[in-house]
């Protein structure tokens, strides 16, 4: 019996809708002020211990189910059927070496991610609601990551949608929660889009369970090969929301910046590989590459991919906004993965590969970063970060180790992927895009260099003093937010709590060292690329 | 023996709801026990029927010549009055507690219970003028329930209310007609009784199809028929939910799968003109429908704009003029049943706890009444077509017949489905995440008093919610059901 | 040798007038009594002629003195005319009795013994219209109609009501003059004015395929003639404020019985004159037809716009006179089985709905504002039911007389003619626009009033302060229940007499 294999899926999302569902029942004596507390803006903090208690059981769970993911992603190819939503569609698990992929940088990133955010969410409130959505999401992502078949999938990566929503509202200002509409309407937009690939997969194809090298049936097909390619080209697009990809970007730039930090790191870290695995899925295990080789489609694919990575590269450093630059990024970054999908090349999916892991923990540590400057100083544009490195040096230790990976500087991680990417271009017969990809991908290494850099530069060197007149009321304007509780800001200025510090630096640590012992990651990447391919 | 039931569950509502106004009750409770006990009395007996399936007919009266009224079980009847009969007890129990601010109950519970045996009546017709006699008689008897405030505007909305199914009637009647003289009999039969032998010419006959189509859709508020329905929203919530979203709207969706699939048949429209501009027009309400949804503010009207949508999808599924087709609208013709109901009646039970009828209201709500707002977001879920809930299930069959069809119409209906579940997602989820996370600013001030209502609420909600991700997650004996319904034509 | 019942025709007609001659001696409550023993009376006897004519199976021909055709007078008895005959006299009475108290309230003590005078002299009219199967006392029977018809509008002696029946005199006029002409048109062609010797004239005429035109415009003429006398939309001005401002009881009658015999005529003679076959050839049963379909839409479109609503129902008559012409011009057996099942159903629900007007007009103090109306029904419950149960039936609602010849009508379109998708659709919307009007009324009757102010103006009514009214209606409600449910036996009936006809 594989059924074990559920306890991460269920753990958590057990857990977590407890966690809702009882809001009330621990503040039952004193119902009123219980409602008090999940309604009006000014969140009222929980008593010491009741926190204590949250943090504990939430730590738990998170750990235990962890566990069982790795246990269950390590321990061999097992499968479980959970019921059968219709004759021919059961909704399925099965871990094959993908998926163990995917849930292992994910459990690592959560876990990780929760621990700081047992520090952070203090200062945002509502830390009930918040873990409880989180154990949902990491329930739901793991249940994303097992799906054995192309509608299991589907169901996760709209219930993903639906449950991350509200991490992004979690402050209730006006904007958190139109941002996080829009974050919804576009996932969904996205998720239909993918439906209604599915809807022409389904008549096609011989299975929708995931096979390596994809289940379509040519003769099924006939002369309908046209109207595919375009159902085909509307799931990269759709699951391409999720990912961040052009048309569609414009999600992340939205939603990161009112988002609580924690959230935005794994919705940039994690969630965001959830459309790559979803057109991931779809390309290599449902349609099959080489259906759309040398077809519009994956040129169609490549611009866009290409165009996302320049685009995101340019917006990111034109931005002053420090959480909004970091979208950016993301959307750049995840572009990269894509491209390397698009590529349909070995060296192109293992570099894709590859990519996810690395950014996961890179972004990751990014965000957890920018959550730390606003947690200790509430400092959120690029200008006020000036000098910062002289109170908080080790955080902006572990920013620059990061931000090294990400721009992809030998021997740090990223330059692997990327090396792994452009080979890919290079050895694909996609004619133009073959010397385009690459100039495309160093130009906007050079603009991530452009972007992340001067935090750290000016951040160790704030130079003088002596700004324009200008300048100064630009960051006065900024700044304001800041000035209110300057007091605030003086007092916790320094490094932050070890809560804080210790999972960023896990992050940046494993950006740093999987670039300095790659092998059997590189390994396990290319075995799965030569097996879809 | 057996068939004597069906004329027994027809008429004993009827009867049971004539009696309310006339029997002297001591007092509200005993009044209360009396009515859903002859509700209930009679969903068993329903039940009980079904089980048995009687397989033979029963004329009740016979008009001129070969005209009788007259009842007959098939398939197709068994669905609907399977879903009348569940829903009617649940919906009488809310509207006990809906009820009691609302006044005239008397009157209310005897139209309520009239228009239950009204609807199996059309369920359990055995041919086409029995349906059309039980057809017209429905939008009577659901007349005084809209009309039930007295209002202005109900009373607007009462009138606009008749116009529209009359006049629908009016040229369903026509179809009607057709049938009896081109048809070999005015029985219900699977594929159609058109005697094509007789048929001279056969464009004048599909432009009859299409007007007795188009007339019986009236009720389904097939656009451009469709204003009657949010305006008829002015009634009391038990009726926008029970009559509006199932049992009035369903049965235009009943009798136009009737009257293409047992009397002209589907062979003889599939590929004509005729389909081309139904499935035009079905298409064209599902996405106006979703649209003009999502500018309303009023909460009930915009679901009673989502129910003009979503009844297209039945529709859709019924021009698609395929075995398939009809199984994908039967299947929506239950879900959309369930999801909508719950809908309505949170909406209810908003109104009747806070007297709060606008979204913009609701800020905040969901706190104080988190479990009506969990059932509405599942609801809101399972309309948007999220997996592992119901509305997925129908969804995923009616595309599947749209595609197995091979009518690139029908290609477009897909996208259509899918730009309404978008539409749908904005919607409804935007109400949830109002009530749930109100923004900063929000003063709970304005919520005093607004609680979750008493059990006789509640008990519906939850079993709805029960059903909606039951049917969601094992709907496989269910659609075998449908599926040898659907195969029979 | 004649059997004692073949008799009867004859005697309903001739005791009407005497009893009419015999009232102007009386006063008014012994007009009445004599007026309501007569008309039990020719019950009685259309009942059994009709029984016998069953039996027989084949019409008679009745012989009046001593002359034999072609000279002499004769009556034809057949099922159909015999249960018209029962049928209009069963109207006739349940109008009277329910329009009495209102004619009580409305008439002058004194001229209360014309009323019945007029009643008598119409009911023997429309009798020997019936029977006769002569034109020449065909058209001296319309002519004794028109005049006591018009009586009957002017008793209520008011301003509008002479209007009115002015209006009404001269255009019936113009219609009996076109009859007249027409029928000078037949005798000059064929020599004959027996109806049964006409017809073998105009067969003989046009085998021999001479006078066309004169005989078309005979035909056109007569039924032009008629079409005017029954309000046939062009034709119809002087309806709404003859039926809408007379008493109670003339409306009633006028509407259901008066314009019905002038179509029972026309019937006659497209049958029994002229022949079925030659009227089919002839396109002016296309002309009718057309302005069938035309008054069924312009009647209610009327109706809709008119806020009074005694004058909402009488336009409503014209559209109904509409559906019958339009099932006379479909030119069928069907068709024309339909139009006579209509004259009866019009004139069970018409008379009802006139007379349950009344009763919730009074109910509401008189008034001819149709917001007046709001709550009728709860302060008159009789009126009110019986309101409602006759605009359903126009509306064609299934169990209502009016569904069943909707269901004729439309039966008998579906021929496979031009004519089958105009007649059906035109059928529809005149559907929808009755109901627009008709449901409008009843929504509003039953829309319980708010304001104090205007509800003291109002009255209740009780059953037991009208019971012949009461009786009347609950009369009427059953009959349209019983030819909505039940029709098979009439319709059989009807078509079978359609036979004999001829």
């Amino acid at each position: 019996m594989d059924g074990w294999i559920l306890i991460p899926i269920f753990l958590p999302v057990i857990a977590g809708a407890a966690l809702l569902a009882f809001r009330r029942g621990t503040a039952g004596k004193n119902s009123d002020t219980g409602m008090e507390d999940g309604m009006s803006g000014k969140a009222q903090p929980e008593s010491a211990g009741e926190l204590k208690r949250l943090h504990l059981l939430v730590g738990a769970v998170l750990f235990v189910s962890a566990l069982f993911a790795l246990a269950a992603a390590w321990s061999g190819e097992r499968q479980v059927t959970l019921f059968y939503l219709m004759a021919d569609i059961p909704i399925y698990f099965r871990i094959d070496q993908v998926g163990a992929l995917f849930v292992t940088f994910t459990s690592i990133v959560w876990v990780a991610v929760g621990v700081y955010s047992f520090v952070y969410m203090k200062h945002e409130g509502r830390e009930r609601q918040f873990f409880g959505f989180y154990l949902l999401v990491y329930g739901v992502l793991v249940a994303l990551d097992f799906s054995g078949n192309l509608v299991t999938l589907y169901m996760f990566y709209e219930l993903m949608s639906l449950t991350s929503m509200p991490l992004v509202l979690h402050n209730r200002s006006r904007e958190a929660v139109m941002a996080a509409l829009k974050y919804l309407f576009y996932s969904m937009c996205g998720a239909y889009c993918g439906l209604f690939g599915i809807f022409f997969l389904y008549k096609y194809c011989d299975t929708l369970t995931f096979t390596a090298g994809g289940t379509l049936n040519l003769l099924l097909l006939g002369e309908n090969g046209g109207l595919l390619l375009v159902a085909v080209f509307m799931m990269i697009l759709g699951f391409g929301v999720k990912a961040g990809m052009l048309p569609m970007h414009a999600w992340l730039p939205t939603a990161h910046p009112v988002a609580p930090s924690p959230a935005s790191a794994v919705l940039s870290g994690i969630i965001v590989k959830a459309g790559v695995l979803a057109v991931f899925r779809v390309i290599y295990y449902v349609v099959g590459p080489e259906f759309i080789r040398g077809t519009w489609v994956q040129t169609a694919w490549m611009s866009l991919a290409l165009l996302t990575v320049f685009m995101g590269s340019l917006l990111a450093y034109r931005e002053k906004v420090f959480k909004k630059r970091l979208a950016y990024s993301t959307v750049s970054q995840a572009s990269y993965i894509l491209f390397g999908l698009s590529l349909l090349s070995e060296a192109g999916v293992t570099g894709a590969l590859l990519h996810s892991v690395f950014h996961a923990f890179i972004k990751s540590a990014l965000f957890l970063t920018a959550g730390i400057f606003i947690f200790q100083c509430g400092k959120t544009r690029v200008e006020e970060l000036r000098g910062i490195g002289k109170r908080m040096p080790k955080t902006l230790w572990c920013f620059t180790f990061a931000a090294l990976a990400l721009i992809g500087i030998p021997p740090a991680s990223g330059f692997i992927s990327k090396w792994y990417l452009a080979q890919g271009a290079l050895e694909a017969n996609v004619g133009v895009f073959g010397w385009l990809g690459p100039v495309v991908l160093l130009i906007s290494a050079l603009l991530t260099a452009g972007y992340l850099l001067p935090v750290t530069v000016r951040g160790f060197f704030p130079g003088s003093r002596a700004e324009t007149s200008k300048e100064k009321a630009e960051n006065e304007l900024g700044a304001q937010a800041g000035q209110e509780d300057a007091e605030a800001v003086r007092e916790h200025g320094g490094e932050p709590a070890l809560g804080m510090l210790v999972p960023l630096a896990v992050m940046a640590a494993l950006a740093v060292l999987l670039g300095l012992f790659p092998g059997a990651l590189i390994e396990y990447a290319a075995r799965i690329a030569a097996a879809v391919l | 023996m057996n068939a004597i039931v069906m004329v027994f569950v027809v008429l004993f509502p009827m009867a049971a709801g004539v009696l309310v106004p006339v029997l002297p009750f001591k007092n509200r409770t005993r009044m209360m026990i009396y009515i859903e006990g002859a509700v209930l009395f009679n969903s068993v007996l329903v039940f009980a029927m079904l089980l048995h399936q009687p397989r033979e007919a029963f004329v009740l009266l016979k008009f001129t010549g070969n005209l009788s009224m007259s009842f007959r079980l098939d398939g197709l009847g068994t669905v609907f009055a399977a879903i009348v009969s569940v829903l009617w007890p649940l919906a009488t129990l809310y509207a006990f507690e809906y009820m009691k601010q609302e006044g005239h109950e008397k009157i209310f519970f005897m139209f309520y219970t009239i228009t239950y045996g009204v609807t199996l009546g059309i369920a359990l017709a055995e041919d086409l003028v029995t349906m059309y006699c039980f057809y017209e008689m429905l939008s009577l008897v659901t007349l005084p329930l809209i009309m039930h405030t007295l209002s202005r505007e109900a009373i607007l909305a009462s009138r606009t209310y008749l116009y529209y199914s009359m006049g629908g009637a009016a040229f369903a009647f026509i179809g009607v007609i057709f049938i009896l003289i081109y048809g070999t009999t005015a029985d219900f039969v699977p594929g159609g009784v058109l005697d094509t032998a007789r048929v001279g010419s056969p464009g004048l006959l599909l432009l009859v199809y299409l007007l007795c189509f188009l007339g019986f859709s009236v009720k389904a508020a097939l656009w451009p028929f469709s204003s009657w329905l949010p305006k008829a929203g002015v009634a009391p919530t038990p009726v926008t939910a029970l009559l509006h979203a199932v049992a009035v709207v369903k049965a235009g969706a009943f009798t136009t799968m009737r009257v293409t699939y047992y009397s002209f048949g589907a062979d003889f429209v599939r590929g004509t003109w005729v389909q081309s501009v139904l499935l035009c027009l079905t298409v064209f309400t599902i996405v106006y429908g979703c649209s003009r949804a999502l500018k309303e503010t009023h909460l009930k009207r915009r679901l009673a704009w989502s129910t003009v949508s979503n009844l297209s999808y039945i529709l859709f599924g019924v021009a698609l003029m395929t075995p398939l087709g009809l199984l994908g609208a039967l299947c929506h013709m239950v879900f959309h049943a369930v999801m909508k109901i719950c809908a309505f009646f949170c909406a209810g039970a908003v109104i009747h706890q806070t007297g709060k009828n606008y979204i913009y209201e609701l800020d905040g709500i969901g706190y104080r009444m988190p479990k009506v707002f969990a059932a509405f977001t599942v609801s809101a879920m399972a309309l948007m077509g999220v997996p592992g809930l119901c509305g997925f299930i129908s969804k995923w069959k009616l595309v599947q017949a749209a595609l197995e069809s091979e009518n690139s119409l029908a290609c477009v209906g897909v996208a259509a489905l899918l730009i309404s579940a978008l539409l749908t997602a904005i919607y409804m989820l935007s109400v949830s995440v109002r009530a749930f996370f109100p923004g900063g600013n929000f003063d709970p001030a304005g919520l005093e008093g607004g609680k979750d209502p008493n059990w006789m609420m509640l008990l519906p909600l939850a079993v709805f919610v029960a059903v909606m991700i039951g049917f969601g997650l094992h709907a496989q004996p269910l659609v075998r059901a449908l599926e040898s319904v659907a195969a029979g034509v | 040798m004649l059997d004692f019942v073949q008799n009867f025709p004859c005697f309903s007609i001739v005791s009407c007038m005497f009893a009419g001659i015999i009232s102007s001696a009386l006063k008014g409550k012994g007009a009445k009594i004599l007026n309501l023993g007569v008309l039990l009376a020719v019950t009685v006897m259309s009942a059994l002629t009709l029984g016998y004519v069953m039996d027989l199976g084949e019409s008679y021909i009745y012989v009046m003195g001593t002359f034999s055709a072609p000279w002499g007078n004769e009556l034809r008895v057949g099922v159909l005319e015999a249960a018209m005959a029962l049928f209009f006299c069963v109207i006739m009475l349940l109008s009277l009795m329910g329009g009495q108290q209102k004619l009580q309230e409305e008439v002058e003590e004194g001229k209360q013994k014309l009323y019945y005078i007029m009643v008598d002299l119409l009911m023997s009219s429309l009798l020997a219209l019936i029977y006769t199967n002569d034109m020449f006392t065909a058209y001296v029977f319309v002519e004794i109609n028109t005049i006591s018809a018009c009586g009957l509008i002017m008793i209520r002696q008011w301003g509008r009501t002479i209007e009115a029946a002015t209006r009404y005199m001269i255009m019936s006029l113009l219609g009996s003059g076109l009859l007249l002409m027409g029928l000078v048109f037949l005798y000059g062609l064929t020599g004959h004015l027996l109806m049964s010797n006409i017809h073998q004239g105009v067969v003989h005429i046009v085998e021999q395929g001479e006078y066309h035109i004169p005989l078309m415009v005979a035909i056109a003429l007569m039924c032009t003639g008629l079409a005017i006398k029954s309000a046939l939309f062009p034709f119809h001005s002087w309806l709404p404020d003859a039926y809408g401002y007379s008493t109670v009881a003339s409306s009633a009658i006028l509407s259901s019985l008066v314009s019905k015999g002038y179509i029972f005529l026309l019937i006659k003679i497209i049958y029994r004159v002229i022949g079925f076959d030659v009227i089919q050839q002839s396109k002016i049963i296309n002309v009718l037809f057309v302005f069938g379909l035309a008054g069924m839409i312009m009647g209610s479109l009327s109706a809709i716009k008119e806020s009074n609503i005694r004058r909402m129902i009488a336009f409503s008559s014209v559209a109904q006179i509409g559906y019958i012409y339009m099932g006379i011009g479909l030119g069928t057996e069907a068709g024309m089985t339909a139009s006579v099942f209509h004259v009866l159903s019009h004139a069970v629900t018409k008379s009802m709905l006139f007379i349950a007007a009344s009763g919730l007009l009074q109910a509401s103090g008189d008034s001819t504002d149709f917001f007046d109306l709001t709550g009728a029904g709860f302060r008159n419950k009789t009126a009110g039911a019986a309101f409602t149960v006759g605009s359903l039936s126009m509306v064609g609602f299934p169990m209502f007389c009016g569904f069943t010849s909707k269901l004729l009508f439309a039966r008998a379109a579906v021929d496979g003619s031009w004519k089958m998708l105009p007649a059906l659709i035109v059928l529809a919307v005149s559907t929808l626009l009755n109901a627009i009007y008709f449901m409008k009324t009843v929504i509003r009757i039953y829309t319980p009033l708010r304001e104090p102010a205007r509800e003291k103006r109002f009255r209740k009514i009780g059953i037991g302060e009208q019971p012949m009214n009461f009786v009347a209606l609950i009369c009427f409600i059953l009959l349209n229940v019983v030819l909505g449910l039940g029709a098979e036996p009439l319709v059989a009936l009807l078509n079978n007499g359609l036979k004999m006809f001829a």
